[in-house]
């Protein structure tokens, strides 16, 4: 170390914004006001730490991460010092290991030790420290231990255990810092601290599920989760949490075939290592027994299993039956806001390459003068704004993790969050934005004629730019593929625009058009099952993807056995259109070939030639050369329409 | 020569008085050493609540993954287990098992044991697997009625095993050797270091049968 040190001082450096400091013996020059902890860690050096926390502000109270720095009398917090020009800090001398096993010992004190029946043991920042930094053992008798109350409920979803808190603050902060609200406080003094809510008063938030991640010991755990897994059982699959169109990035945990919980997966730029409780215990929908397992073909009143290859002849011999008799346009063609883009992506070319109907949509409301600068602000460059104006509740209902960036930007960097009526006048919203001169504009994707209108009125303030919430995991995904009647992929206008989805069934159910092929599950058919229901059993022939029993698997004549999202591989495309892949974690609930590779055999039924194996990677590759945006986006980037964008 | 041969008959001679070692296995049986690492049995506490907690342990310490443990909340009103967790269902797989003994150096709370028993073998691999059911301690405090008493005592409870199959019975040579074991041998609260009246989280019901 001290060779290093020695060698490997580097000579005076200009004055770069960075200042150069020492840990362990390693020299390193760190951006001004970067705190020792965060240098430690670029340096590749573990300091243990309980209360700090990187999504929020030091408060040096646990002094877990205690070092010497040279000429500093006492040691130093290194989660709330500013690492200074030449600074010589040290993490592996006997001081601090000392201080830490010290530490170790008082945290211990009064801990239960029942980590054999805490949900949290296995994944434990307590269990581990103790095991790399504590002394081994306790002085103090086990027998006079200070006992709280146990598995306190604080909500539907928490439980509190007191007696494992180690007073971190983290929680109480959580709900300074993060949501604002303020709902978690530390009672009583000295040993008799402890962590409860004000007047035992119920927790009323829409992001309790995160104090069980923010909480590095078993304190607070997931009432869901409770007694359900060992982590060392789970089986994890980053994905992307299928709730809305927000696109927080997940980890499925499952175990034994079922998903068990939503672990969040920090992607600073979308979710910030939030999830609300609406995405997060939402798991428990994809362990459903009832679902489409075999494919079937039916012909008048006569049902039949069949194999997923005669399935597929008999969807193409009955499509082209249709077009030919009939006229390909009397063929109506559903996308859904639940399907992943690779599968989209050849619906559409499906639909208007192969069968030649130009009725396509993936939804039921007409989407006219739809345009890629709707969906054109960043959720990250929200915070870049300094006037945020959010019309109505429905946003922050959709999407609830937008309200913790939206606090984010108001608490950070001052922005003025401005939530009106979805119905204020566009007058109204100049008014409150008079002095703005970045304006974010958030709206529903309901709302998006009325915003329209608002954003021309807030150009007149300062610049504006336009986020709209879609609905469904890919609805976004859904629009730039041009699964819409009267746009094509990127938003290219249509001459001859076809029906949209309510049209499309209305004209099934008239009789005017004879033949419909959808891919679902289709969250946004569920409102309408009456007309659905009219529309799929007057149809001529319905070839239909379904995962669970319903009206449309009741009556398509051709059904074929969908994927649940845990089911597939592919990617979606959130709200600022961000294409975020997502993985198979769960076996599929039946043995059909994935969407992807059924629309393609079917496509080459149909007499296209070239579409490759239908492998949903090899679809993304066909999808990224097809379309310049989704080809830059890559993996994780957004695909972005605008003209400057493209530009 | 004749020297050997005379040293060799006397020697037959003499053992012809004796009983012979040889044991008529199946109809007669040896005990095993009271080490033996046989099949599992999972213990009670005295007051007939279940030792094991669902903590999983064991199955983390198995070198080969034969064990599957599911744990539940206890029900405070009528509890399975002291504490809050317990274990509705528990699997080991014998045909995979190594009777290494690490998933009994793993328990905390001296759950599971290595027992006796050594005879695994059977006509369908899927009753190798054995449940909860099977390798639970039998409890003579449960009242008549409440749960079939164990035709042969502790670690050989056949509850909803004679269904499957009539013919699996522990013969009665093993029950008087498995409830020596069990009864007079086997780890009470309060042996091997556990201190009976800690009210830890482990275990608040040993306390109150005291």
């Amino acid at each position: 170390m001290t060779a290093v040190a020695e060698t490997g001082t580097p000579p005076e450096q200009p004055d770069d914004g960075r200042v150069g400091i020492s840990i362990d013996g390693r020299e390193l020059r760190v951006p001004k006001g970067t705190l020792v902890l965060d240098a430690a860690t670029e340096a590749g050096i573990h300091i243990p730490i309980y209360c700090a926390h990187p999504k929020m502000d030091p408060v040096a109270v646990c002094r877990m991460c205690l070092v010497n720095i040279e000429k500093f009398p006492k040691p130093q917090p290194a989660c709330a010092t500013v690492a200074g020009d030449g600074m010589v800090v040290r993490t592996n001398i006997p001081e601090v290991t000392k201080i830490r096993e010290g530490m170790l010992e008082f945290l211990l004190l009064n801990h239960p030790l029942d980590c054999p029946v805490c949900d949290r043991g296995g994944e434990c920042d307590l269990q581990d420290f103790t095991f790399r930094y504590g002394p081994g053992i306790s002085r103090f008798p086990i027998t006079e231990k200070v006992h709280f109350k146990k598995a306190v409920p604080l909500s539907e979803h928490i439980e509190l255990d007191q007696e494992r808190c180690i007073l971190c603050w983290r929680c109480v902060r959580y709900y300074d810092e993060i949501t604002g609200e303020k709902e978690i406080v530390l009672q009583q003094r000295g040993v008799d601290t402890l962590v409860s809510t004000f007047d035992d008063r119920q927790l009323q938030s829409k992001f309790q599920g995160n104090l069980p991640e923010v909480c590095p010991v078993g304190a607070l755990t997931h009432r869901k989760y409770r007694f359900v897994s060992r982590p060392w059982d789970l089986q994890r699959t980053a994905s992307v949490c299928p709730e809305c169109s927000y696109g927080c990035n997940i980890n499925a945990d499952s175990r034994d075939f079922e998903v068990r919980r939503f672990a969040s997966r920090d992607n600073p730029l979308v979710d910030d290592m939030w999830l609300c409780d609406r995405g997060r215990y939402s798991f428990d929908r994809w362990n459903t027994s009832e679902r489409v397992r075999r494919p079937v073909v039916r012909s008048d009143d006569e049902s039949r299993d069949v194999t997923v290859a005669e399935a597929i002849t008999q969807a193409a011999r009955r499509l082209r039956e249709i077009a030919e008799e009939y006229g390909a346009a009397s063929i109506g063609v559903l996308g859904s806001s639940a399907s992943t883009n690779e599968e989209l992506f050849l619906l559409e070319r499906l639909a208007r390459q192969v069968i030649g109907t130009p009725h396509v949509d993936h939804q039921l409301e007409p989407f006219d003068g739809i345009s890629a600068a709707e969906h054109e602000l960043g959720i990250a460059e929200i915070e870049e704004c300094d006037t945020l104006i959010v019309l109505g509740a429905d946003p922050e209902e959709q999407a609830p993790v937008l309200t913790l960036r939206l606090y984010k930007a108001e608490r950070k960097k001052g922005a003025r969050v401005i939530r009106l009526s979805s119905d204020a006048t566009a007058a109204d919203a100049a008014i409150a934005a008079s002095g703005a001169t970045r304006i974010g504009l958030i709206a529903d994707e309901t709302n998006r004629a009325h915003a329209a209108a608002v954003a021309t009125a807030l150009g007149a303030v300062g610049s504006v730019r336009r986020l709209t919430i879609t609905r469904g995991i890919n609805g976004r995904g859904a629009k730039d593929l041009g699964l819409l009647p009267n746009v094509g992929p990127a938003y290219a206008a249509l001459a001859e625009p076809g029906k949209n989805g309510r049209q499309i069934l209305e004209g099934l159910a008239s009789g005017t058009m004879r033949g419909l092929l959808m891919l679902g599950p289709n969250p946004a058919l569920e409102a309408e099952s009456e007309l659905l229901e009219r529309a799929v059993r007057k149809a001529a022939c319905v070839v239909a993807f379904d995962t669970r029993p319903g009206i449309v698997s009741r009556y398509a004549t051709v059904l074929i056995p969908g994927h649940a999202v845990f089911e597939k591989a592919g990617s979606v495309t959130n709200v600022e259109g961000r294409v975020q892949r997502i993985r198979a974690g769960l076996p599929p609930a039946s043995a059909t070939p994935v969407e992807t590779r059924v629309l393609t055999t079917l496509a080459g039924l149909m007499g296209a030639v070239g579409w490759g194996s239908g492998d949903p990677l090899a679809v993304n590759r066909l999808l990224r050369d097809e379309s310049p945006a989704y080809g830059r986006a890559g993996n994780g980037g957004r695909a972005l329409f605008t003209a400057e964008a493209v530009a | 020569m004749i020297k050997e041969i005379a040293k060799g008959l006397a020697f037959t001679l003499k053992k012809m008085g004796t009983h012979p070692i040889t044991v008529q296995y199946p109809e007669e049986q040896k005990p095993v050493s009271p080490r033996h690492r046989g099949r599992h049995i999972l213990h009670r506490y005295d007051n007939g609540l279940e030792r094991c907690i669902g903590c999983e342990l064991c199955a983390a310490a198995c070198p080969v993954g034969c064990i599957y443990v599911l744990a539940a909340e206890n029900d405070p009103k009528a509890p399975i287990s002291p504490g809050e967790r317990y274990a509705e269902r528990y699997e080991i797989n014998l045909m995979r098992c190594i009777y290494c003994g690490y998933c009994a150096e793993a328990c905390p709370t001296e759950a599971i044991t290595l027992g006796p028993r050594f005879e695994m073998a059977d006509y369908r691999r899927e009753r190798t697997v054995v449940t909860k059911a099977e390798l639970l301690e039998s409890w003579p405090g449960f009242a008549q009625g409440q749960r079939p008493p164990s035709p042969v005592g502790a670690g050989a409870d056949q509850t909803g095993r004679e269904d499957l199959d009539p013919g699996v019975r522990p013969r009665a040579a093993w029950a008087a050797q498995e409830n020596t074991l069990d009864h007079q041998t086997a780890p009470h609260p309060g042996d091997l270091g556990v201190p009976v009246d800690v009210p830890t989280v482990i275990e608040p019901g040993a306390g109150k049968t005291k």
